[in-house]
């Protein structure tokens, strides 16, 4: 369906690898203003299609992949694309926020989205180059790594791919982009079930830009705008996300030994530091994006992906090992064999402690690193029972053989690196996150609580209202087609230059206390109709990309429309308070003896945070929460009528009236 | 001696992960470190995060903060992104 909006593609196209068919998805013009993209879009799409629980390696289950209106312009940080689905290790809505090349490629191919339905008999590829759309075999690529897949598709296209561990059903397994992981929740094992091994698209397809001058004039101050923050302009250039793992180690927030504590005496030597003086080769980042957070590290003779900061704690610290070296190369082979770092790294550790305490004989023992490299490969192809097991993650070893207040998981996802119990705000996140243990959709309020700013980590004051701010921040950015990251340069740059100043130390005490004013935004972030540039700039960009209206106030509405949905979408599939819980490890045991507060106090914080949601004591969103995110009465597309259309429409796209200066950069 | 450790850019631009001096308080560590390696000046170098035996500063006696012999103090830059 074509579109009065500028930036956006106009199609969305439907897959059904059952029938090896296809046909534009019926979105509106409505659905883009308000949806916009990205994951909140997706949440969308898979509401009008999934009404109840299902079996997500089963053929109705669906994937959508989405960009944003900002992706395949020269908006900073805008080559992310999106992939929801209801993943096979949680049961739940999961949605992974991507960098790599596929998303601008979709978009240059001449769509703004993907939903692949169905399942095919044999192992294809699907290639979309504009309006021809092919369906390939790819046995051929059967048990191909991810960049052997990438590397035998070749050419410049955009590729999306999944290694052995998605075509053998890993509950964590990823899909790849470029050297970028759409990592959490399993989507690649979701690949694997439809025996889907790649997607490859390509076009010269360009979206006009609403408003091309103020655009550009935008894009530009945007662009020095982060380059001139210390953490988008300094930190995460140059040490990358790895330089967190220090701060992390002073705060008590390194997860080590399964999250039995907060610190790991070996941290110096798995350090970002560490890796920059020893390892590093260069800086590598996605097209359009001045933060180039990528790190590029020697592994012998190769060059390959430098880890990120999970990666480094989860596979480090949390399993008591102090070599760098050998954590590299276990992060470039789980890229390779398309494993998510984070919820394979947790799933080792849980498996560490059911050994120890003689529950489970995993063979794997804290400290012993010599044996982890062949149990990820045991994994990846579910060679041994052991790596079998371990192939389901974390959830499903504690209900085969018990340990339930060790098992590092929430909702079935495992836990990100960082320790809750001195982030008790970024506990509550985990535990109320839409898609299960993940630090990104918790909001991230670590940043606030010891990672950046330094408001007091303990204090359950204000932190429910934070954390709904923070998540709601994040939504919108996912769905403008921006990256995460994006949002850290919110918090004016002084306050992270000036970390010992009066300013600074005030507003960290002032924060927690802020609450009920938090609250009255997150109530009601309609009443924010302002535009706070350059601290917040994605609202206006937007805008002037697309000419939708859009600010600071539609934005957080945006956001908290999309959580809500996705809270909406998981309640269908069974979700509510009973879920929303952590490990009592991290609830009833304190980190640390001396310090009563260093627990995550879940039950007060949920209280606070159901009621700043608008969702009742159950964790239901209630009606009016609905009605006043335009959630009731969506339009539901019945998908068993779309089956039944036998029209093949693909509308030829418009010839290109304006091509804007950024597209010609690009 | 006081054995200073460099961590985020602080490590990366004076090229050393740690350093070791003899000083009254912090303040006169700042000083004797901006002396010895001037890429950073005793300004700047109160910008960054102090941790004194894993304390910060701010919680103890901020610049005035006594130190002795066999302390170890940490001074980093802020990070984040995960």
């Amino acid at each position: 369906m074509a579109t009065k909006y500028g930036a956006y593609a106009g199609k969305v196209l439907l897959i059904n690898l059952s029938d090896q068919s296809y046909r534009e998805y019926p979105l509106n013009d409505r659905d883009r203003k308000t949806f916009i993209g990205g994951k909140i879009l997706a949440a969308r799409i898979i509401n009008d299609f999934i009404s109840g629980p299902i079996d997500p390696l089963g053929k109705e289950n669906i994937l959508v992949i989405t960009t944003g209106p900002l992706s395949n312009t020269n908006a900073p940080s805008s080559s992310r694309f999106n992939i929801s689905t209801i993943s096979p290790l949680t049961g739940i809505l999961t949605s992974s926020n991507c960098g790599g090349n596929f998303g601008i490629r979709l978009k240059k191919a001449g769509y703004d989205g993907l939903i692949i339905t169905g399942k095919s008999d044999k192992l294809v590829y699907v290639e979309i180059i504009e309006n021809d759309i092919q369906f390939k075999d790819a046995e051929i690529l059967r048990g191909k790594l991810t960049g052997e897949t990438q590397e035998i598709l070749g050419g410049k296209s955009g590729k999306l791919v999944i290694g052995p561990a998605g075509e053998n059903l890993v509950r964590y397994a990823c899909a790849v982009s470029e050297e970028r992981a759409a990592g959490r929740g399993g989507i690649g094992a979701v690949f694997g079930s439809k025996k889907l091994k790649a997607i490859v698209a390509d076009g010269k397809v360009t979206q006009p830009i609403y408003n091309a001058d103020k655009f550009n004039e935008l894009r530009k101050s945007w662009t020095l705008h982060l380059r001139d923050h210390p953490l988008t302009g300094e930190q995460l250039p140059k040490l990358g996300t790895a330089a967190l793992l220090a701060s992390m180690q002073q705060k008590r927030i390194l997860a080590t030994r399964n999250f039995s504590a907060g610190q790991f005496e070996g941290y110096k030597s798995i350090s970002g530091e560490e890796m920059a003086e020893k390892y590093l080769v260069k800086n590598k980042g996605c097209f359009s994006c001045p933060i180039q957070c990528g790190r590029v590290v020697k592994l012998g003779d190769k060059q390959v992906k430098g880890p990120e900061v999970e990666a480094l704690g989860l596979l480090g610290a949390n399993i008591l090992n102090d070599n760098l070296e050998h954590i590299i190369k276990w992060n470039y082979e789980l890229d390779e064999l398309g494993m998510d770092a984070i919820s394979t790294a947790g799933t080792i550790a849980f498996s560490m402690e059911l050994n120890e305490k003689g529950l489970w004989k995993s063979g794997l023992e804290f400290g012993k690193t010599d044996n982890i490299s062949e149990r990820i490969k045991e994994i990846a192809f579910r060679s041994t029972p052991e790596g079998d097991a371990m192939a389901n993650g974390s959830r499903y070893l504690m209900q085969q053989y018990g340990g339930e207040e060790f098992c590092i998981q929430a909702k079935g996802m495992e836990l990100a690196a960082y320790e809750p119990r001195s982030a008790v705000g970024q506990g509550l996140g985990y535990a109320v996150s839409n898609r299960g243990g993940c630090h990104l959709n918790a909001g991230y309020e670590v940043v606030m609580e010891g990672l950046g700013l330094q408001i007091n980590q303990y204090t359950p004051k204000g932190k429910a209202q934070i954390a709904i701010l923070l998540q709601n921040l994040m939504e919108a950015a996912s769905a403008f087609g921006n990256c995460l990251f994006t949002t850290y340069a919110f918090f004016p740059g002084f306050l992270f230059r000036k970390p010992n100043s009066l300013i600074t130390r005030t507003v960290n005490k002032v924060l927690p206390y802020l609450g009920p004013i938090l609250g009255i935004i997150n109530k009601r972030p309609g009443l924010a109709q302002i535009n706070i540039t350059p601290m917040l700039q994605h609202p206006a960009c937007t805008m002037y990309a697309t000419g939708i209206r859009m600010n600071m106030g539609e934005m957080m509405k945006l956001g908290a429309r999309g959580f809500n949905l996705e809270r909406m979408i998981n309640a269908r599939l069974g979700i509510d308070t009973k879920d929303d819980k952590l490990p009592k490890r991290l609830t009833d045991v304190l980190q640390d003896e001396n310090n009563p507060q260093s627990k995550v106090p879940l039950e007060y914080l949920k209280r606070k945070y159901y009621k700043g949601r608008g969702w009742d004591s159950q964790g239901m969103v209630k009606e009016k929460t609905l009605k006043y995110y335009g959630l009731t009465n969506l339009d539901l597309i019945d998908s068993r009528k779309l089956e039944e259309q036998t029209e093949i429409k693909i509308i030829p796209p418009k010839p290109k009236k304006e091509k804007p200066k950024a597209e010609k950069k690009a | 001696m006081i054995k200073i450790e460099f961590f985020g850019l602080y490590r990366l631009n004076y090229k050393m992960s740690s350093w070791e001096t003899e000083a009254a308080d912090v303040n006169n560590l700042l000083k004797k470190l901006s002396e010895y390696n001037s890429f950073y000046s005793y300004k700047q170098l109160k910008d960054s995060i102090i941790l004194v035996n894993g304390k910060n500063i701010m919680d103890l006696n901020r610049f005035r903060t006594r130190l002795k012999e066999g302390d170890n103090v940490l001074i980093m830059s802020p990070a984040s992104g995960g």
